[in-house]
């Protein structure tokens, strides 16, 4: 429960640190997203109703902080990050024996694919109401961008939460105890 | 094998809650948002205020590096006496910066509050940044923002202490604007993506006979009463024929990527 805790923590700093990180120039303007591998990570190593309360409290904050409210009209209603986050880490906790067994590298390329497939979702959802559905090579970046930025973060951020899991005394980590 | 019991009712959890968030119409949505934004305040604030810091250290390390290289005792009073003279540069830098500022506050025809971008929107589809104005300073929904430089956007969450403000580089900001020199009028949007440190905005509905040549200054027209006629948008870049009507391309009047204090339109003087 500690660790749980401790997820939630980090979900809330990491979605505030979101705010203070400049877009990257040089990948067309593409954002970095540390919480989306955090979730992901926590869809790994908890059991399944922690990982739906996570998916739940991260979808939340990323909804409260993101979706705009212009002229009266939403364009992303509030509930659809929760969503995403919800299918995205049951599929990653579904994939929890590889996880169980100390293997990180899947879950690590599926983060990124999980993340650019967040943002692919946002930019569907604004399209669908702005209309002309285009996909020109700097929309593409700024979907695949924070995929690549995530799956790059991925194996730090999951050693530093499986170390974080250890001194928590976190029962429900790999078997081994450590990453391969 | 099935799921066991407590999963389905963690299950059935996730989904009312789900469906309760899902239910949230537009005013609820904002409610809500403004909510999590008040909360979150003294974070935000307390994060720009440790970036500024950040950045103040990174810049002591640059002198530090240097005295390492430097052994001499006339060395080091050198770099003491130029690491001081930076820093009075910095603040005269911010004395010229805050003084400006006030001087168009003074002369502007419009009541003006001023205020500060506290944190700026990570996501890749909304141009926005958050200030540290709200609802307690009088800041309410669909207000002006500008610089002396021109205009930045408009207020659209507000919270008790922070509001957020929508920027015209974002596709659903529209402005409705006129043409110096001409009796061209139109509506200016953001691009849905931008690269660059300039983005560029979109002046739509023009008449095909425009012609608009690169420097023209566009204006807002006042039509929508969001926001009033006059505040400068930025100058035309470039102008083409479409099949129905003319777009010009504009340079946002405002650096809106090095954006620090700003004004909130309030009302005319």
């Amino acid at each position: 429960m500690i660790f749980f805790c401790v997820l939630l923590f980090l979900v809330l700093a990491a979605q505030i640190a979101e705010l203070f990180i400049p877009a990257l120039p040089w990948l067309y303007d593409a954002h970095i997203y540390i919480v989306p591998v955090i979730v992901f990570y926590g869809a790994m190593a908890l059991p399944f109703p922690l990982m739906l309360a996570l998916a739940l409290y991260a979808g939340v904050l990323l909804d409260a902080l993101t979706v705009q409210v212009i002229g009266g009209k939403v364009e992303i209603s509030m509930g659809s990050s929760i969503l995403l986050y919800g299918v995205l880490a049951g599929i990653m906790h579904g994939l929890r024996p590889l996880f169980a067994r100390g293997h990180w590298e899947v879950h690590a390329i599926l983060s990124g694919v999980f993340t650019a497939l967040i943002v692919l979702a946002q930019y569907l959802m604004i399209t669908f109401r702005r209309g002309s559905l285009v996909f020109t090579r700097e929309i593409w970046w700024q979907i695949c961008g924070p995929g690549i930025a995530a799956m790059l973060v991925a194996p730090i951020l999951f050693w530093l939460l499986q170390w974080i899991g250890q001194m928590t005394a976190y029962p429900y980590g790999p078997e081994r105890g450590r990453f391969e | 094998m099935g799921m066991s019991r407590t999963n389905i009712i963690a299950l059935l959890i996730f989904g009312a809650v789900l469906g309760y968030f899902l239910s949230f119409g537009p005013s609820t949505t904002q409610k809500f948002k403004a909510g999590v934004y008040q909360l979150l305040a003294p974070f935000l604030t307390g994060g720009s205020g440790l970036k500024k810091q950040i950045t103040s250290v990174r810049t002591g390390l640059k002198s530090h590096d240097q005295l390492e290289h430097e052994n001499t005792a006339l060395q080091v009073e050198n770099t003491e006496l130029r690491a001081t003279n930076r820093g009075l540069r910095d603040v005269e830098h911010e004395v010229n910066r805050l003084r400006h500022a006030l001087n168009y506050r003074e002369r502007s025809v419009f009541k003006l509050m001023a205020a500060e971008i506290v944190a700026r929107d990570s996501s890749s589809w909304w141009r926005t940044v958050t200030i540290n104005r709200g609802k307690r300073d009088g800041i309410e929904t669909d207000m002006p923002v500008v610089t002396d430089e021109g205009l930045i956007g408009k207020t659209t969450t507000i919270s008790e202490g922070i509001s957020i403000v929508l920027l015209i580089s974002d596709e659903n900001c529209r402005v409705a604007a006129s043409v110096e020199g001409s009796r061209e009028q139109g509506i200016v949007s953001g691009q849905r993506v931008t690269t660059g440190l300039t983005p560029l905005l979109d002046l739509n509905f023009l008449s095909k006979q425009a012609e608009l040549k690169p420097g023209q200054k566009v204006y807002t027209s006042g039509v929508g009463g969001v926001f009033p006629s006059g505040l400068f948008i930025g100058p035309v870049k470039t102008f083409r024929v479409r099949e129905l009507d003319g777009q010009a391309q504009l340079t946002p009047a405002v650096d809106l990527s090095h954006l620090e204090d700003v004004f909130v339109v309030t009302g005319r003087r």
